[in-house]
């Protein structure tokens, strides 16, 4: 593929206005995750723009580091941890068909799957220089719950692009843009929907796992651990930690979308042009805003958090053995 | 176009780099000073003496602990297999030649 100055260009103001775009909606989706779950628990709670308010006080209140802490590891895992979120956003079809992920052709469903191990990383390797008991113990549990949820979440990625190369042979089966432009549910017969719905019903449960909710917020356990992993971090630092965390949500929330729900709503309703962009843009939004608010704010209200020895247990029994067997349901022809 | 998965590295890194730019400049908007060699850099351990810095970190056989935890059922009679004694690898050598013997056999026949 020939990059020439003027697409470069597009592409590096493209990159910047997905990162604020991308973290202006993480922030907002955190908001209404608070407002949300704060009704469920009958409280008032704080202000849909709270989240807003806290990364602009964290960005004035002190960046301690520590003593002992292994100083330039400790700055730079927030920073590594923002920028690589927002590289995953770069290779997914945020926004519906009409928006073609800026890094389209440059990547694919795998490259994403792993790249976002990277903000999880970063985030272990700051707990270890923060030279805190606590952070160390934060970073062994994220260490845990990392590797057990990449196994289901693979066989899930590697089920949808199986159907897909079965049904297109030859195509690029693992792009983004072509999952989100061609919907499996259409194409299967009655134990391949089945098999869809274990297949998101398990990409539900690695959901919280990636974005360390509760039940799987093992890492963080305030009362325990009093932040795990983020316990030393403040200020600036801190507030990088955190907008990182609000861009993972809409990467993850995005990348269920594209998987399960790839529609858009203009082909529907018969408006083509800026305006059914438009619309679908909107209803790209609305999807993610659902997928977040069942995955996190409802699951994290509904449960409790569990010991770290139960989370392999979780993932690599119950949850694989779903996709596993939704795997075979996709896959064998019906 | 391919159905294999496919990854440009070098657009990869560039934009990671751009990304990184662009958190160290929003980085470079905050709050730089603290009050170093104060309380305030010491380590919170919930009021609790923090131990001495060698002794702050997960030795490299307990980072695993919680899968240690879980598979335990496998783990220790795998462990208990391993006893060192190579006449006890000697028979677990043939016991899985023959084994893989007797499944080429088997595979070849049908």
């Amino acid at each position: 593929m020939v990059v020439t100055s003027g697409t470069a260009l597009g592409a590096v103001i493209g990159t910047i206005g997905l990162a604020a775009f991308g973290i202006f909606c993480g922030l907002l989706y955190k908001g209404f995750d608070r407002k949300i779950a704060a009704h469920m628990q009958s409280r008032i709670g704080p202000p849909i723009i709270q989240p807003f308010l806290d990364v602009s006080k964290f960005m004035i209140k002190d960046s301690v580091q520590p003593e002992r802490a292994l100083t330039w590891l400790y700055n730079a895992a927030p920073i590594v941890s923002l920028a690589s979120v927002i590289t995953v956003l770069l290779y997914l079809p945020f926004g519906g068909l009409t928006f073609t992920p800026i890094l389209s052709g440059y990547g694919d469903l795998i490259l994403v799957v792993y790249l976002l191990i990277l903000p999880a990383l970063a985030m272990v390797a700051g707990g270890f220089a923060s030279s805190s008991p606590f952070a160390t113990v934060g970073a062994q549990r994220k260490m845990v719950t990392m590797m057990s949820y990449e196994f289901p979440l693979a066989v899930v990625a590697i089920a949808i692009a199986w159907k897909l190369n079965q049904l297109y042979p030859g195509e690029s089966v693992f792009g983004l843009a072509f999952i989100y432009s061609h919907p499996l549910w259409g194409h299967v017969g009655p134990a391949g929907i089945i098999g869809m719905l274990l297949l998101l019903f398990s990409i539900f449960v690695v959901t919280p796992g990636q974005l360390a909710t509760v039940p799987f917020d093992i890492d963080e356990a305030s009362p325990e651990i009093a932040e795990g992993l983020t316990a030393e971090y403040s200020g600036r630092n801190f507030a990088l930690f955190y907008l990182a965390d609000a861009a993972k949500m809409v990467a993850v929330g995005t990348l269920t979308v594209a998987l399960f729900f790839p529609y858009d709503l203009s082909p529907l309703i018969g408006i083509s042009g800026p305006v059914g962009s438009f619309i679908d843009f909107v209803f790209f939004l609305l999807k993610l805003f659902l997928v977040t608010t069942l995955t996190v704010t409802l699951t994290r209200v509904a449960v409790a958090r569990l010991k770290i020895s139960q989370v392999p247990t979780i993932y690599w029994g119950a949850t694989t053995a779903i996709a596993l067997v939704g795997l075979i349901l996709l896959v064998v022809p019906n | 176009m391919t159905s294999l998965p496919f990854w440009n590295p070098v657009i990869c890194i560039i934009a990671f780099v751009i990304l990184i730019a662009i958190a160290c400049l929003f980085r470079s908007r905050g709050q730089k000073k603290y009050k170093e060699g104060t309380a305030q850099t010491e380590i919170f351990l919930s009021g609790e003496e923090p131990p001495a810095v060698e002794q702050r970190h997960i030795k490299s056989h307990n980072i695993y602990w919680g899968f240690f935890q879980t598979l335990k059922e496998y783990y220790d009679p795998t462990v208990r297999a391993h006893t060192g004694i190579i006449n006890d690898f000697i028979i677990w050598l043939i016991a899985i030649a023959a084994l893989t013997a007797v499944i080429l056999l088997i595979a070849s026949l049908t």
